[in-house]
């Protein structure tokens, strides 16, 4: 379970790690948009290098983005086989019984891998250069405006990161039951699919009491600290926009516009 | 001398089991109290009954002479910090500053005067240098002194602890016991300590050991008046510190309760 690189967090002092959370944040969903729109060789270069950018940017190997893409690679494979199958088009290069692999097929499936493979790199550099608790802060930020149509935004965002704070502990307290399941002769790994099914119940149970357990503990922790309701709280860590922010949005609007440039004069 | 709390006529039913019927207990401020009794006896129960947690079926529980009712609990709640047992289970924050931070927060402190109130807090319980670490990289025992910092980055005048060195290592145990000492000795009649515990060298540390048993007060008072008791303590479930046990043995006792280093020191010959 450790070698799970979505939504880890890397500690680090690179350029990328010292933005804003929320600039962070911004910049990857303007991108993953701005990808949706791509559809020639141009485009994906540029989304490219951008991307490479980004990663020499956080000064982390590229290992850990490559770990980072492997449990998706099942996933990006079937997206990539049903278009090469089911994309119809003139020149037939072969077919296989009542399926037909078409040139504008095998382009379609190497497209959409590439689009695949930046969208789930950009997010990693987020989720890799920003603690769990900054992205809630963000996310906090950005959604204030949902405040005035009653969306409880704080007690989200605090659930969020609360939540993210467990995680670690659940994960460990799995291997936990599980080696004590393990020594007295449970196997979670020999037998068929629904075998395998069954040898979860008598996992889950245990960590579902315990977590309610430390759910009960810690609601007792916090209202003893003064805990009243999310939205009337002080920030410890106050986000500022700085000078890199502002590099890092021109940078990004620079791509945008190239982008739009060469969509326009059709490359 | 203030009483810090003053517990009087208290009655709490658990499960169909009067668990306190006609319970008292002072205590005044300043001072350190040991609430000692084996699993079950009520010790627990009744630190949340004081802090409001649980709700008592009848009696009065005040704090610095204030009534606790549903109308002073956030008031009361102020004046009192409390560190519980396990030290994953109160962990709010994603660093120990953020945790620290929790609290201070909810007070709807400035951001501004945030920084130096953790960094007081935590050069208090000596964790300074781990502000930005992770819970899952600290000790047992460091993760308790965070709790402990916590609670004391608001400034409370009494802070309880619910068998909080229960689920630590003796290491753990000993810097959980040296904190506190610093503590008393640092804000002195400032800072009301209540320690629960089934520890006996824990309680031992106490200005004053207040003994529970199924609700009912067995015996109060200094740590030497209560470890020469060996037989009620036992009667109750509880055991003595080491020097307690062996002193019970002795067919000649020493005249006042005496710990491990005076016991060596009356036994060896030399003092013959």
């Amino acid at each position: 379970m450790n070698n799970i690189m979505i939504g880890r967090f890397v500690p680090g002092s690179s350029w990328v790690h010292r933005l804003d959370p929320r600039t962070k944040m911004i910049v990857t969903f303007v991108f993953i948009f701005v990808m949706l729109f791509a559809s020639s060789w141009a485009t994906y270069a540029l989304s490219a290098a951008f991307v490479i950018l980004a990663i020499r940017l956080t000064q982390q190997p590229f290992k850990l983005y490559w770990d980072g893409l492997k449990p998706i690679f099942w996933l990006i494979l079937f997206t990539v086989v049903l278009q090469l199958f089911l994309t119809p088009g003139t020149p037939v290069v072969f077919h296989v019984g009542p399926l037909q692999v078409t040139w504008p097929g095998i382009l379609n499936a190497i497209y959409v891998m590439i689009r695949f493979t930046l969208i789930i790199l950009m997010s990693t550099i987020m989720t890799l250069s920003t603690p769990p608790t900054s992205i809630a802060n963000a996310l906090e930020s950005l959604l204030a405006p949902l405040n005035k149509i009653h969306v409880p935004v704080a007690e989200l965002a605090l659930m969020l990161s609360i939540a993210l704070r467990f995680v670690p502990l659940l994960m460990d307290e799995t291997q936990k039951i599980m080696n004590a399941q393990k020594s007295r002769g449970m196997s979670f790994s020999t037998g068929g699919p629904i075998k395998r099914a069954r040898a979860i119940v008598p996992l889950l149970i245990p960590l579902f009491v315990g977590a309610l357990q430390r759910a009960l503990d810690l609601a007792n922790a916090m209202e003893i600290r003064g805990f009243k309701d999310a939205a009337s709280r002080t920030k410890y860590r106050v986000l500022l926009y700085g000078r890199q922010d502002v590099v890092a949005f021109i940078g990004t609007l620079i791509f945008v516009l190239i982008f739009i440039g060469i969509k326009i004069s059709g490359v | 001398m203030t009483q810090a709390i003053t517990i009087n006529n208290l009655t709490y039913q658990y499960d169909d089991h009067e668990l306190f019927d006609g319970f008292n207990l002072s205590i005044e401020a300043g001072e350190w109290v040991a609430l000692v009794g084996h699993n079950g006896s009520g010790k627990s129960t009744l630190a949340k009954l004081i802090v409001g947690l649980i709700v008592a079926n009848g009696g009065d529980i005040d704090v610095f002479g204030k009534r606790l009712t549903v109308d002073s609990i956030n008031d009361i709640r102020a004046q009192i910090g409390m560190v519980f047992q396990n030290p994953d289970n109160q962990f709010v924050g994603a660093t120990v500053a953020d945790d620290v931070a929790f609290g201070l927060e909810n007070i709807e402190l400035p951001s501004n005067e945030m920084p130096q109130r953790i960094d007081e807090a935590l050069h208090t319980v000596g964790m300074e240098n781990f502000k930005e670490r992770e819970p899952h990289t600290l000790s047992g025992g460091q993760k308790q002194r965070v709790a402990l910092a916590s609670v004391l980055a608001l400034g409370p005048k009494i802070i309880i602890l619910d068998e909080a060195t229960a689920m630590l290592d003796p290491e753990g145990r000993a810097s959980i016991m040296k904190t506190l000492q610093n503590l008393k000795a640092q804000f002195g009649s400032e800072l009301t300590l209540i320690t629960i515990t089934h520890d006996m060298d824990e309680a031992a540390l106490a200005d004053r050991i207040v003994v529970i048993n199924d609700g009912r007060l067995i015996i109060d008072g200094n740590p030497d008046d209560v470890f020469s008791k060996s037989q009620t303590m036992h009667d109750n479930g509880l055991e003595l510190p080491f020097a307690g046990e062996l002193t019970a043995r002795l067919t000649v006792k020493p005249k006042k309760y005496l710990d491990e280093r005076e016991l060596i020191h009356w036994l060896s010959p030399s003092n013959k």
